[in-house]
C-alpha cells in the first residue's frame, strides 16, 4: 500500500474527536484502477437500511465524493474519491453530523488476502458438489428405482463423468488437510474423510468397468457437499467475529505527526518513526512509540498500559509508553526507541510467546478422528481380511470393506462440532458476544478457575464523583462551568454529576496537568488539583482529590472514585458459588485493589502486577492442572490474555488485548462472562449427545456394513438421515431463550480515594 | 426411454449454466452484503435512475478489496 | 406516448411493424383456404394498424427531456392494462367453459364453441394472456428499479410486449380454428412457436442489456427469478415444440417425437412451465413487491437466494409425475416422484420467508386489502405446493389422476398464488406507474379480495370433493369384480360441484372486473401526485438526525 500522504501540505489543527487524525484519514485513501482514490471507512453504528441510505446520501453530497456505499454486514462504508489525492475529512464530518463513529479502516489492518478468500472459494466448491451431487442423485434414483440394462449402465457412465471431475474440485480443501497431517504423522477428522471419498470413487470405477451393479458415486458427491456445508458454516463463523473485530475502534495509532528541521509538520507512518525524531503529540492522541517530553505539560491516561485509571500529570523529562492517551494539552516528545523495541513491542513478543504456549490444545473433533480413525481402518482391514478367508475373492472383499469405508465415513462427526458451533455463535453475537473460533467455546466448557483484571474489566476505568461539596448554588454553577472546559475525565465526571445550568466563564485556560482557571462573575476561580486550588483559596487543604475554589474564598473537595461495570457482582459470586474461584491481577496499589476485592468478594487479589507476573500466575495455574478464564483489557494483560486457557476482553480493551482474547463483548456489563460460559456449556452438552447419535449410528451400520448387506441406496439413505438428525440436534441451541439482559444495574461505585 | 438422450444432456447444460452463473455472481461481489441489500429496494425517495456511480464502480467491474 | 420516441426510433418501430404485416401478407397468401391464412389476416391486421399509429406520429416533436433522469414506464402501463384485459377475457372464458360442464347446452352447437376449443382459450388466455403479460410488465419495472437504470432502448420493450400478445391472439384465434398441437400449454401451432422464440430471445436479451447498465451493484434476487423464468422458458419452449409442418403453407405439424417419448416431453416442459413460468417469475414479483409494500426487508434474504438455487435444481426433473401408471418405465416414474416431494424443501422456504417477512406488520395485513393478496397468496403458495408433492406419490395419484381434483390443484395455484400475488402487484403498481396518490377506491380493493378469495375456496373446495368422490367410483368394484359406476354415474354426481366451481369461478371474475375498473379509474379520475419537493430529496423532514436503534 502507498502512503499518499506525504504530498500533502496541512496544519496542525486539534483533532475534533478521539484519537483520529486528519492525516490517518487521509493516509487511508488507496489509489483505485481508474484515477480515483477509494477509502474504507469503518461505522460501527451503521444499524438499518435507513442509516444506509442516509449516509449514502449524505456522502455524495461532500465535495470530492464521487461515489459512496455503505456495507450493512461489515458496517462499513467504501467511499470513492476524485482522485487518491482528495481529503476524505468532509466524508468523516458529514458522518459526525448524522451521529456516526467513523474511523478509517486500514486494509493492511484486515486479515491478509489468503485468508479471506478461503471463503469463495469453499463456497465454490460446495456450488459444485452441489450441482454433483443433485444431477448424480437424480440418476442414482433412477438406478434405485429400477433403470436396467443399458440405461443403468448409461446412467452409471454419465454419473462417473459427473462426479470424477466434482470430487477432484470440490474435494481439495480435504484431501490438502489429510495431506498436510499426514506428512506430519498425525490424523485428523480429514483423513478418513478423504479416504472414503476416494476408495468409493476408485471403486465405483472398477464395478463400472466390470458392469456392476453397485456404484457409489453419490455417496462420495453428497459426502462431500454436506462435508463442505459443515466446514463452510466453521468459516462463516470466523469470518463474522473477524470483521466485526476489525470494526471496533482502532486504538493504536498508524502514524504520527512529525516536525521537521525546519519547523513544519509531516504525518510520516509508524514505521517509519525512528530514534531521536521530534514529535508532536496532540490532545486526544495516542502516544504511538517510547517517547519522553521536550515540551508542554498535560495529563495522561496510562490505564491501557499501567491499568491504572486515574489520569496523571506530565511535564517536560517524564518517559511515556506507547499507547498511553495525551488527554489536556498538545506536547512535543523525543523518540527514545524505535517502533521494534517500544513498551508495545515487548508486550507482543510476550504475547507471541504465550500463544506458542497455548496452541497445543487439540480441538474435540481431532481428538474424535484420533481415536476414530484407527478403529475404522483397522476395521476395514479386518473385514477385508475376514471376506478373504470365507469366501476368497478379494474383489468382493476389497468391495465390502470399502463400504464399511464409506458407511462409516464421518459426515455426522463432521457436522456435529461445526453446526452446533455456529449456531452458538449465532446466539453470543445477539447477546453481543464476538467469539474467534470454535475451539474457543470448547475450551470456555472446560474452565475451573476465572481470573479477572481489576481496571477496565471489573470497573469501567471512568471515575465518577461520589460525594460533592455541599456549597452554595453559585459555586456549584462555576464548577459545572469550569469542568466544561477540560477533557480530563475527572473533569467530565465533575461537569456530568452536577445537574446545575452552568454560568458564563471568562478568559477560561486549562493549565495542564493542574486543572481550569477562569473568572466567573469577575471572580477569578480555579478547578483542579488540591494543592494548585489551594494556592488562590482562603484554607490551605491537603485533600487529594479535586478541588474548586473562587479566589480567597475556601476549597471545597469532590471525591472520585472507579465505578463496578454493571453485572460485576452478580458475575464474581456466581461463578465462586458454581466452583470456579475467581482471582483478580492488577497493577493498581494494595489499598484499592483490597477495596474492589472486598466489594466483590473475592478472596484471592494481587496488586502491583506487572504483564510478566501476571504471565506467571496464569502460568502457575496452568502447571498445577488448572485450565483458567482470563478477563482483561488493558496492553498489560495482553499476554495474560494469551496464556490463559481461554480468555475475554471487553470491546474497549486495547487493540493487542482485543486481538489476544478469544470472546470480545460490545455491551457493558460483566453477565456477558455468564452468558458465554452458559451458551458453552450448552454446546459442549449438544456436542456430546451430536457425537452420541453419530457413535448410535455407526453403531447400526458397521455391522451391517461389515455383513456385506450396504447397498448404495442405504448408504446415501443413513448418511443423509444422520447428518440432518445432528443439524436438527444442533439447531435446538437456537430454541433455548438467551439469558435475559441485566435487569439491575448496580454502578454502586466503590469508595476509593482517588 | 430414447428421449432422455436429449433430456438429460440439455438439463445438464442448463444446471451448468446455473452454475456459471452462480460462480459469476459469486466472483462479482454479489452475495457480500446481503441485509443491506435487501434493504435497499425499500428506498423510494426519488422514483428515478441513479447516475451516481462513475464509469468502472458500477457492479459490473467490480474491484477487489485487498 | 409515442411523444417519448424519438424519430429514429418511430423509424425503426415502423421497419419493424412494416416486416410483420409483409410476413402477415405472405402467409394469408400462402395458407389461402387454411387457417394459416386466416392467421395471415390477423398478423398483417395487427402490424399495419401499429405501422399507422407510428406513422401518423412520425412528424410530431421529438422528446426533449433528458432521458437518463427517468425511467421509461410506458410499455409497463400498457402491459398491466392488457394484463388486466387479458384477465377479463380469460378467466371470462373460464366462466363459460364451467358452465359449460354444468349445462352441456351452452354450448350453442357451435364448431368453435366446443369444449375443446375454448378451453384452451381459457388457459392461455390466463396463463399466458394475464400471467404473461403481468409477468413481463413487473419486469420492466422491477428490473429499472432494482438496477437503478433505464431500458437500454425504447423500441425492444415495445417489441416484447406487442410481439408476446400477437402471438396471444394468434394462439386463442387459432384454438377457436381449431389449430392446436395437442400438448397442453403448448398448442399453438409451429408459425406461433417460431415467433415465440423470436419474442423470447430479444426478451431475455432486453434483461440482460438492462442488467449490464445497471448503476446499483447487487443484483436483487427478485432479477435471478425473472432471468431463471425467461431463459428455462425459452429453453423448454424450444425443444417441446421441436416438430415438423406437414406443409409450409398449412398451420398442421407433426411432433419430432412420437408416443410416449412424446409424453415425457410434453411433462418435461409442462410441469417445468409450472415451475419456470408460474413460479419462479411469480416469486420475483414476490420477493419484489411483498417488502415493498409491507416497508419491511424480506425475512431472510440468503434463505431466499437459497431456495431459488433449490428451486431451479430440483424442479427440472419433477414432470414424469404426471405420467404416473403410464407406459412411461416404472424407475422414470418414481425419479418424478422423489424429485417432487423434495421440491417442497425450496417451495416451503419461500413461502414461509414471505409469511416471516410480513411478522411484525400483521396491523399492515389488516388494514391494507393489497397487502392481503400479497399474504394470502403466499399461504396459497405453501399449500398448493405441499398438495402437489403429496400428489406426486404414485399411489396418491392412483386416485387423483384424471379426476377433478387436478383441477382444483392448479386451481388453487392459478387463482390462490398466481392470480392473487398478480393483483396484488398490479394495485401496489399502479399509483406507482401513474403516479396518483392512491388507487381510486380501497373498497373496491377490499371487495375484490374477498370476492377472490370466496371465489378461490369454493373452486377449490368443489373440486377436491368432486375429485375425489369421482377416484373413488371409479375403482369400485362390485362383488362379481365389475365397476360399480358407470362413467355416467360418476358425471351425474359431479354436476352439484360444477355448479359451485362454476359460481366460484364467477365470483373470481367478479373481482377482476372490479379490479381492471378500480385501475382504470385510477389511471383517469385520481389526482396526479405532487411532489413534495424538487427532486433530488434531502431527507431532513422524514428522518431522525440521529440513528435509531443505537
Amino acid at each position: 500500500m502507498r502512503v499518499i500522504s506525504e504530498k500533502h501540505d496541512r496544519k496542525v489543527r486539534p483533532a475534533p474527536s478521539g484519537p483520529v487524525t486528519r492525516a490517518e484519514r487521509s493516509a487511508s485513501v488507496r489509489p483505485a484502477a481508474n484515477g480515483h482514490g477509494v477509502c474504507l471507512i469503518s461505522v460501527p453504528n451503521i444499524s438499518c437500511g435507513a442509516c444506509v441510505a442516509r449516509i449514502e446520501r449524505a456522502l455524495i453530497d461532500c465535495p470530492g465524493v464521487v461515489a459512496a456505499r455503505a456495507n450493512l454486514t461489515l458496517r462499513q462504508v467504501r467511499v470513492t474519491l476524485t482522485d487518491a489525492n482528495t481529503d476524505p475529512s468532509p466524508g468523516y464530518e458529514a458522518l459526525a453530523a448524522l451521529g456516526y463513529t467513523a474511523r478509517p479502516l486500514d486494509p493492511s489492518d484486515t486479515e491478509p488476502a489468503s485468508a479471506q478468500q478461503d471463503g469463495p472459494d469453499l463456497l465454490r466448491c460446495i456450488a459444485v458438489a452441489g450441482f454433483g451431487a443433485m444431477n448424480v442423485m437424480l440418476l442414482s434414483v433412477a438406478v434405485w428405482s429400477g433403470a436396467e440394462a443399458t440405461t443403468r449402465d448409461t446412467f452409471h457412465l454419465i454419473s462417473a463423468l459427473i462426479a470424477v471431475p466434482v470430487v477432484a474440485y470440490a474435494g481439495q480443501p480435504f484431501f490438502r488437510s489429510a495431506l498436510v497431517v499426514l506428512r506430519g504423522g498425525r490424523l485428523n477428522m480429514d483423513v478418513p474423510i478423504a479416504l472414503a471419498v476416494l476408495l468409493a470413487l476408485a471403486l465405483s470405477l472398477s464395478e463400472l468397468l466390470q458392469g456392476g451393479d453397485h456404484v457409489f458415486f453419490d455417496a462420495a458427491v453428497t459426502l462431500l457437499f454436506f462435508l463442505l456445508t459443515g466446514r463452510y458454516l466453521d468459516q462463516l463463523m470466523r469470518d463474522r467475529a473477524r470483521s466485526a473485530v476489525t470494526g471496533l475502534a482502532r486504538l493504536s495509532p498508524k502514524g504520527a505527526m512529525a516536525r521537521g528541521p525546519d519547523g513544519s509538520l509531516e504525518w510520516i507512518a509508524l514505521h517509519a518513526v525512528a530514534k531521536g525524531m521530534i514529535l508532536h503529540i496532540d490532545a486526544g492522541e495516542r502516544v504511538p512509540v517510547d517517547v519522553r517530553i521536550l515540551h508542554g505539560d498535560t495529563d495522561l491516561d496510562r490505564s491501557l498500559v499501567t491499568g491504572e485509571a486515574m489520569p496523571v500529570a506530565a511535564s517536560p523529562g517524564t518517559e511515556l509508553e506507547a499507547g498511553t492517551l495525551n488527554l489536556t494539552g498538545g506536547i512535543e516528545v523525543e523518540v527514545l526507541r524505535p517502533v521494534a523495541e517500544s513498551f508495545l513491542a515487548e508486550m507482543m513478543r510476550m504475547l507471541s510467546a504465550a500463544e506458542t504456549s497455548r496452541s497445543t490444545y487439540v480441538r474435540i473433533a481431532d481428538r474424535a478422528a484420533r481415536l476414530y480413525a484407527p478403529v475404522v481402518h483397522l476395521l476395514a482391514v479386518a473385514t477385508f481380511a475376514g471376506w478373504l478367508l470365507v469366501t476368497g475373492d478379494w474383489q468382493v472383499s476389497a468391495f465390502v470393506a470399502i463400504s464399511v469405508l464409506i458407511i462409516t465415513c464421518p459426515c455426522a462427526l463432521g457436522l456435529a462440532v461445526p453446526v452446533a458451533q455456529v449456531v452458538a455463535a449465532g446466539r453470543l453475537m445477539r447477546s453481543g458476544i464476538l467469539m474467534k473460533d470454535g475451539s474457543a467455546l470448547e475450551r470456555l466448557a472446560q474452565i475451573d478457575r476465572a481470573v479477572f483484571d481489576k481496571t477496565g474489566t471489573l470497573t469501567t476505568g471512568t471515575p465518577m464523583v461520589t460525594s460533592c461539596f455541599e456549597g452554595e448554588a453559585e459555586q456549584r454553577e462555576a464548577s459545572k462551568a469550569l469542568a466544561m472546559q477540560s477533557r480530563h475525565p475527572a473533569a467530565q465526571a465533575i461537569a456530568a454529576h452536577l445537574p446545575e445550568v452552568a454560568c458564563e466563564v471568562a478568559d477560561a485556560v486549562e493549565v495542564p496537568g493542574f486543572g481550569v482557571e477562569g473568572r466567573v462573575h469577575g471572580r477569578r476561580a480555579r478547578l483542579g488539583r488540591a494543592r494548585w486550588v489551594a494556592e488562590i483559596a482562603a484554607n490551605p487543604q491537603a485533600a487529594t482529590g479535586p478541588a474548586f475554589a473562587f479566589e480567597g474564598a475556601p476549597a471545597l473537595s469532590f471525591d472520585l472514585s472507579e465505578t463496578l461495570r454493571p453485572g460485576a457482582v452478580d458475575t464474581i459470586s456466581d461463578m465462586q458459588s458454581s466452583g470456579i474461584p475467581v482471582t483478580m491481577l492488577s497493577g493498581d496499589d494494595a489499598a484499592r485493589v483490597a477495596q474492589v476485592a472486598e466489594t466483590l468478594g473475592i478472596a484471592e487479589a494481587h496488586h502491583g502486577m506487572t504483564p510478566a507476573r501476571k504471565v506467571g500466575v496464569l502460568e502457575d495455574l496452568r502447571d498445577r492442572g488448572h485450565r483458567a478464564l482470563m478477563v482483561g483489557d488493558g496492553l498489560n494483560d495482553t499476554a495474560a490474555l494469551a496464556a490463559a486457557h481461554v480468555s475475554m476482553a471487553p470491546s474497549t480493551a486495547a487493540d493487542a488485548g482485543r486481538t489476544a482474547a478469544d470472546f470480545v463483548f460490545l455491551r457493558d456489563g460483566l453477565d456477558a462472562v455468564a452468558t458465554a460460559q452458559d451458551v458453552a456449556r450448552a454446546t459442549a452438552r449438544v456436542v456430546r449427545q451430536n457425537f452420541g447419535l453419530a457413535i448410535a449410528y455407526n453403531c447400526i451400520a458397521i455391522p451391517l456394513a461389515v455383513a456385506g448387506l450396504v447397498t448404495p441406496l442405504i448408504a446415501a439413505l443413513a448418511m443423509s438421515a444422520s447428518s440432518i438428525l445432528v443439524i436438527g440436534n444442533s439447531l435446538r441451541l437456537n430454541g433455548k431463550r438467551a439469558a435475559a439482559p441485566l435487569q439491575s444495574v448496580e454502578r454502586g461505585p466503590v469508595a476509593i480515594p482517588a | 426411454m430414447t428421449i432422455l438422450t436429449l433430456l438429460i444432456p440439455v438439463t445438464l447444460v442448463m444446471g451448468a449454466v446455473g452454475l456459471g452463473a452462480f460462480f459469476w455472481s459469486l466472483h462479482s461481489g454479489q452475495y457480500e452484503d446481503l441485509s443491506g441489500d435487501a434493504e435497499r429496494i425499500l428506498f423510494d425517495e426519488d422514483d428515478k435512475p441513479l447516475a451516481a456511480y462513475p464509469p468502472g464502480h458500477s457492479g459490473t467491474t467490480k474491484e477487489k478489496t485487498p | 406516448m409515442m411523444s417519448n420516441l424519438t424519430r429514429a426510433e418511430r423509424a425503426n418501430a415502423m421497419v419493424i411493424a412494416g416486416t410483420g404485416a409483409f410476413i402477415g401478407l405472405v402467409m394469408a397468401a400462402a395458407g389461402r383456404g387454411d387457417p394459416m391464412g386466416a392467421h395471415g389476416w390477423i398478423v398483417l391486421a395487427f402490424c399495419g394498424a401499429l405501422f399507422f399509429v407510428v406513422g401518423s406520429a412520425y412528424e410530431d416533436p421529438e422528446p426533449t427531456q433528458d432521458r437518463t433522469a427517468s425511467y421509461y414506464d410506458d410499455p409497463t402501463k400498457v402491459g398491466i392494462l392488457i394484463a388486466l384485459f387479458w384477465a377479463v377475457v380469460g378467466m371470462g372464458m373460464g366462466v363459460w367453459v364451467a358452465s359449460q360442464l354444468a349445462w352441456p347446452d351452452l354450448r350453442f352447437d357451435a364448431a368453435w364453441s366446443s369444449f375443446g376449443r375454448i378451453r384452451p382459450v381459457h388457459t392461455s388466455g390466463v396463463i399466458f394472456g394475464f400471467g404473461g403479460n403481468a409477468l413481463i410488465a413487473t419486469s420492466f419495472h422491477i428490473m429499472q428499479r432494482t438496477c437503478r437504470a433505464r431500458m437500454p432502448d425504447q423500441v425492444t420493450p415495445w417489441f416484447v410486449l406487442l410481439g408476446f400478445n400477437l402471438f396471444c391472439i394468434v394462439a386463442s384465434s387459432g384454438y377457436l380454428m381449431g389449430v392446436t398441437q395437442s400438448k397442453e400449454y403448448a398448442e399453438p401451432e409451429w408459425y406461433a412457436d417460431l415467433w415465440l422464440v423470436v419474442v423470447w430471445v430479444v426478451y431475455f436479451v432486453l434483461y440482460i442489456r438492462t442488467l449490464a447498465r445497471r448503476n446499483e451493484p447487487h443484483i436483487y434476487v427478485a432479477n435471478w427469478y425473472y432471468l431463471a423464468f425467461i431463459l428455462v422458458v425459452a429453453v423448454l419452449h424450444i425443444v417441446n415444440n421441436l416438430a415438423v409442418p406437414a406443409s409450409l403453407t398449412g398451420a398442421k405439424s407433426y411432433s419430432a417425437f412420437a408416443g410416449v417419448q412424446d409424453a415425457m416431453t410434453q411433462w418435461w416442459y409442462g410441469h417445468n412451465a409450472v415451475a419456470f413460468f408460474l413460479t419462479s417469475g411469480f416469486l420475483g414479483m414476490l420477493y419484489y413487491f411483498l417488502p415493498k409494500r409491507a416497508e419491511r426487508p424480506i425475512y431472510s434474504y440468503r434463505l431466499s437466494i437459497l431456495s431459488f438455487w433449490g428451486i431451479t435444481f430440483f424442479y427440472i426433473w419433477a414432470g414424469s409425475h404426471h405420467l404416473h401408471y403410464t407406459a412411461l418405465p416404472h424407475w422414470v416414474q418414481t425419479l418424478g416422484m422423489t424429485f417432487s416431494v423434495m421440491l417442497l424443501v425450496p417451495s416451503w422456504a419461500s413461502a414461509g420467508n414471505a409469511l416471516m417477512t410480513l411478522n411484525g406488520a400483521w396491523h399492515k395485513v389488516r388494514d391494507d386489502a393489497t397487502l392481503r393478496f400479497m399474504m394470502v397468496a403466499a399461504v396459497f403458495y405453501g399449500l398448493s405446493t405441499f398438495e402437489g408433492s403429496f400428489m406426486a406419490i404414485r399411489p396418491v395419484n392412483g386416485l387423483s389422476h384424471y379426476t377433478d381434483w387436478t383441477v382444483g390443484h392448479v386451481h388453487a395455484g392459478a387463482m390462490g398464488w398466481v392470480a392473487l400475488i398478480s393483483f396484488g402487484s398490479i394495485y401496489a403498481l399502479a399509483p406507482v406507474l401513474w403516479r396518483r396518490e392512491t388507487i381510486y377506491s380501497w373498497k373496491a380493493v377490499e371487495w375484490h379480495f374477498w370476492l377472490a378469495l370466496a371465489g378461490t375456496v369454493i373452486y377449490v373446495f368443489a373440486m377436491w370433493n368432486s375429485g375425489i368422490t369421482q377416484g373413488l367410483m371409479w375403482r369400485t368394484y362390485t362383488e362379481s369384480g365389475t365397476l360399480a359406476y358407470s362413467f355416467t354415474d360418476t358425471l351425474v354426481a359431479m354436476h352439484p360441484y360444477y355448479v359451485a366451481r362454476t359460481f366460484g369461478g364467477l365470483l373470481f371474475l367478479i373481482g377482476a372486473c372490479i379490479g381492471a375498473w378500480n385501475v382504470v379509474m385510477t389511471i383517469r379520475r385520481m389526482p396526479s401526485e405532487t411532489p413534495e419537493r424538487d427532486y433530488p430529496t434531502s431527507s431532513e423532514s422524514r428522518e431522525p438526525a440521529l440513528p435509531a436503534a443505537e
